[in-house]
């Protein structure tokens, strides 16, 4: 039986149509995948059948029966459910509260909150989702909020469940967890949309995948009879090199060191506890480790965002110790963030306005105090060209680019700063394959000019196909160094988590 | 081309150019417009429903508002009008400033009393009134010179003052997280009580008044020129046009604008791209609150130079919180600033003329009121006004899908 089909959907926005007449029926208990660049219209159409956008043309079917969805409340109405990628849950109430929002159990006029956590209880033990229903939700971590959001659309009945890119806010195990949970659900008969641009994810989970590419449908394949290299080239058009040359530059002098270095988290407690390591000009240093071992707190002190609470940092050979954000930037630091829109790009600044922060006090974009725009504008201009952003106005406002060209927008900055030393952290969480490969390419450039880099990542791929040597992070210390010839996937997924570090100590 | 065209070239000394404006959102014009329609139409319902003719009442406001030429008087009401906006622009300058680098500066009050005192002080202090008394004695003719000099040293020194003051707030923020809001309201009381139940009623009033009469009266050399002749019109108008196009200039064209937008824009998600990218942010903030004070203060140096020539115990809290409105109706922006700021110095120059037709002077008020609470909608307005445009786009065009098929 066919529990959703999109007939010959389309969806127009000014100047950009992002779903071209698309089709696809999906069955009903299925997992069907929806995989795409950033940018090739997974989202609009997820929206479209979740009754946030009209299409312009088509038509939906749920159950055989076509359907007008004009709101979300209709689509919740045809028990369809969406887990959107950034969670709307009310830190400062209790799971249960956030389960039962919007449609509340209540004694007159009044909140049965008794009622409400025997029936969120209830709920979690009949779809074994663990959850503590009395817990603030803002205390607990990422992979058991979605939790809670899965939980709060089951409540509503839901039988289609659609997931907008689930993963990418999840650390490797909570995914492990989540796949776990998503075969439960349909085991249970749920039907599941499952929207992402991870393709090892898709191949893990999926029963179908659809490829979409710049709006339309390029084709529906069996997992069974598809692999990772095809669908790649569905999404992107062309053979996407997945492997990542290899390039040999002579290593040379220290550029950054840190001597035993501790940091405090914000919280105050110490999330760093003790790294020592150097990066060197004309090679990558990756440091593999999950999320939540110190990495976000050993980069906010290499940036000057904190103060180390003890241990030396040196760039240069110059002591970097209690020195601010433009000091770093001063000796050679340039800075790729994974967090683009907190802290990678002012986003209602232009195109123009972002390309030279940084250096806007130099010539020639400024002299004295008066900034000189026009000679911004040609700079952005021939960088726009140069990193192929597009839309490709400088006029344009960063936050309305796609994730992959505000992260090339933010490499064309920072790789024109005068620097030596390059942190790049999580360069492409988030990004398509097409970007992916992009800044693959430009860090290996950088390699290559002998510039020195620190790659801050969660991907194991990523670490092992850029890096020349590899540091583990595990609970804020270093627990292994290796290089990629001499180890596996497998072997620092192990180190990862911490496994086998009691033995090495021991021995 | 254009380039060789004498306009352009002289516009573009001052930095204004026709780049990127194409890019510029005409919402942010239509939403105060549209805002202040809806308050004067709120005001018609309310006059009509109290019995009165609201057409008589406008005609009345606006008639001696100054704003429409004619009449017997208007050459009287354009001067006051000018003379109140002048103030209303400067507070509105110093909120709108403060509010482009993500400040909610609340004590431009304080600030345009500060620098009102300071003015006052330089301008009676024997020492300068001597000096420049001498000076406007000797030069004859050119007596207008030691004018020129005291009345500008005041003015200085008042915004210098208006500045620190506000500066206060700026590093107790950056320094010990005092919230900006909290910081600028406190200073803004005990800025007034010092003055008012202390200066003007002890130091700095004449030992042989009595406590009601305010402060001495500053020197001849220390008022503004007067520019239109015989009404009380004075130079505070020009010197505010030029107060909101420097202001607009630091903004838009020199790298402490830039750094303050930036900061501005990612202020309720803690700064960290400016910070990352180098930019000091503390040092900025406490340098748009200097400056964003001594805007206020300006205001306030042209209250007692160019109206008051004392400080008077008349005198009360209206200016800086005033300039509140007048910045959002502005839109914070420069040129939107001086525009509401004539709009609201209009409203309370013709709130007097109104109790003719037996309606409270404090009707303006009421409309000044609902415009501001329009802007405060101004999500709303937006929406619908984006809907509009949609439906009426829709109505002119094919639906889309048919568009892409051609």
């Amino acid at each position: 039986m066919k529990a959703l089909e999109v007939r010959n959907i389309s969806k127009m926005f000014p100047g950009n149509l992002a779903n071209d007449n698309i089709s696809f029926s999906v069955e009903k208990g299925e997992i069907f995948a929806i995989v795409g660049e950033n940018g090739a219209g997974k989202s609009t159409l997820m929206n479209i059948i979740y009754g946030i956008y009209t299409p312009s043309g088509g038509d939906l079917l749920v159950n055989g029966n076509e359907v007008k969805i004009r709101s979300v409340e209709d689509a919740i109405k045809l028990r369809m459910g969406m887990v959107h990628q950034e969670f709307m849950l009310i830190p400062r109430f209790t799971v249960t509260q956030n389960i039962v929002i919007g449609d509340e159990p209540h004694k007159g006029i009044f909140f049965d909150y008794g009622r409400a956590v025997r029936e969120v209880r209830e709920l979690s033990e009949r779809v074994s989702l663990t959850v503590d229903a009395t817990a603030l939700a803002g205390d607990l971590p990422v992979g058991v909020q979605q939790r809670i959001e899965i939980l709060k659309v089951l409540r509503r009945g839901a039988e289609i469940l659609i997931f907008d890119e689930p993963t990418a806010v999840l650390t490797p195990e909570e995914t492990v967890e989540l796949f776990v949970t998503m075969r439960k659900l349909q085991a249970e008969g749920k039907t599941i949309l499952f929207i992402s641009h991870k393709l090892k994810e898709v191949m893990e989970i999926a029963d179908r995948i659809a490829v979409l590419r710049r709006g339309k449908l390029q084709g529906i394949v069996n997992k069974k009879d598809t692999n990772e290299e095809e669908l790649a080239r569905m999404m992107v058009g062309r053979n996407v090199v997945l492997e990542i040359p290899k390039v040999d530059v002579e290593v040379g002098a220290v550029a950054f060191a840190c001597h035993d270095l501790h940091v405090r988290n914000n919280r105050g407690y110490e999330a760093v506890k003790g790294m020592t390591f150097d990066v060197r000009r004309g090679e990558i240093v990756g440091i593999a480790g999950v999320q939540g071992n110190g990495q976000d707190e050993l980069v906010n002190a290499m940036i000057g965002f904190s103060h180390p609470l003890s241990g030396s940092m040196e760039l240069n050979g110059k002591n970097m110790h209690m020195v601010t954000t433009a000091q770093l930037r001063k000796e050679g630091m340039s800075y790729i963030t994974e967090d683009r829109a907190r802290r990678g790009l002012v986003m209602p600044y232009t195109v123009r306005e972002n390309s030279v922060m940084g250096q806007h006090l130099s010539r020639p974009f400024s002299k004295g105090v008066r900034m000189d725009y026009d000679k911004i504008g040609e700079f952005a201009q021939g960088k726009v060209k140069e990193y192929d952003i597009r839309p490709g106005d400088v006029y344009d406002t960063a936050g309305s680019l796609s994730g992959g060209n505000q992260q090339k927008l933010i490499l064309a900055r920072e790789l024109s700063l005068p620097h030596n030393f390059l942190i790049a952290s999580q360069p492409t969480r988030g990004l398509d394959v097409g970007a992916t490969e992009f800044v693959y390419r430009k860090l290996l450039d950088e390699k290559a000019a002998g510039k020195a880099i620190l790659l801050i990542s969660l991907e194991l791929s990523e670490i092992l196909g850029l890096s020349d040597r590899i540091l583990v992070m595990f609970e804020g210390r270093i627990v292994g160094e290796t290089t990629p010839s001499k180890t596996t996937e497998e072997a620092l997924g192990l180190l990862m988590l911490g496994v086998g570090i009691e033995k090495k100590v021991q021995s | 081309m254009s380039e060789s065209n004498f306009t352009t070239r002289f516009l573009k000394a001052f930095g204004i150019d026709n780049k990127g404006r194409s890019r510029r959102d005409p919402l942010n014009v239509w939403v105060p417009l549209i805002s202040i329609g809806l308050a004067l139409i709120a005001g018609m319902i309310v006059i009509a429903a109290s019995g009165r003719n609201p057409f008589q009442a406008y005609g009345l406001l606006f008639g001696g508002s100054g704003l429409i030429p004619g009449g017997p008087a208007w050459r009287r009401e354009f001067a006051e009008l000018l003379l109140k906006s002048s103030m209303y622009i400067a507070t509105g300058l110093s909120v709108a400033l403060a509010f482009k680098g993500g400040l909610f500066n609340i004590g431009a009050e304080g600030q345009f009393w500060v620098g009102a005192i300071v003015a006052t002080f330089f301008g009676y202090w024997a020492p300068m009134a001597h000096t420049f008394g001498a000076m406007y004695a000797a030069l004859g003719s050119f007596g207008w010179i030691a004018q020129l000099l005291h009345s500008g040293i005041c003015i200085i020194i008042g915004m210098l003052a208006g500045g620190a003051w506000a500066a206060v707030a700026g590093i107790l923020y950056v320094k010990r997280g005092v919230n900006i809001v909290i910081g600028t309201i406190m200073l803004n009381w005990i800025a007034w009580f010092l003055i008012t139940s202390w200066l003007v009623t002890g130091p700095m009033t004449p030992p042989s008044q009595t406590f009601t009469s305010g402060s001495f009266y500053v020197a001849d050399t220390a008022k503004l020129f007067r520019i239109m002749m015989p009404t009380r019109l004075n130079t505070s108008i020009l010197l505010i046009l030029l107060a909101a196009y420097a202001t607009w200039f630091l903004l838009y064209k020199t790298t402490i604008g830039y750094e303050i937008r930036a900061i501005g824009y990612t202020a309720n998600i803690g700064m960290e791209a400016p910070r990352a990218q180098g930019i000091n942010i503390s040092r900025r903030v406490m340098q748009l609150m200097f400056i964003s004070g001594a805007l206020a203060a300006l205001g306030g140096t042209f209250f007692i130079l160019g109206l008051q020539y004392q400080f008077p115990n008349t005198a009360i809290m209206e200016y800086g919180w005033t300039g509140i409105g007048v910045a959002l109706i502005g839109q914070s922006e420069p040129l939107g600033v001086v525009l509401a700021g004539l709009f609201i110095g209009a409203l309370r120059n013709g709130a007097t003329s109104i109790q003719i037709a037996n309606i409270p002077k404090t009707f303006s008020d009421l409309i000044e009121g609902m415009a501001v609470g329009f802007i405060a909608l101004q999500v709303a307005v937006r929406y619908y006004l984006v809907k509009l445009i949609e439906r009426r786009r829709a109505r002119r065009n094919p639906p889309a899908d048919q568009e892409v098929a051609l």
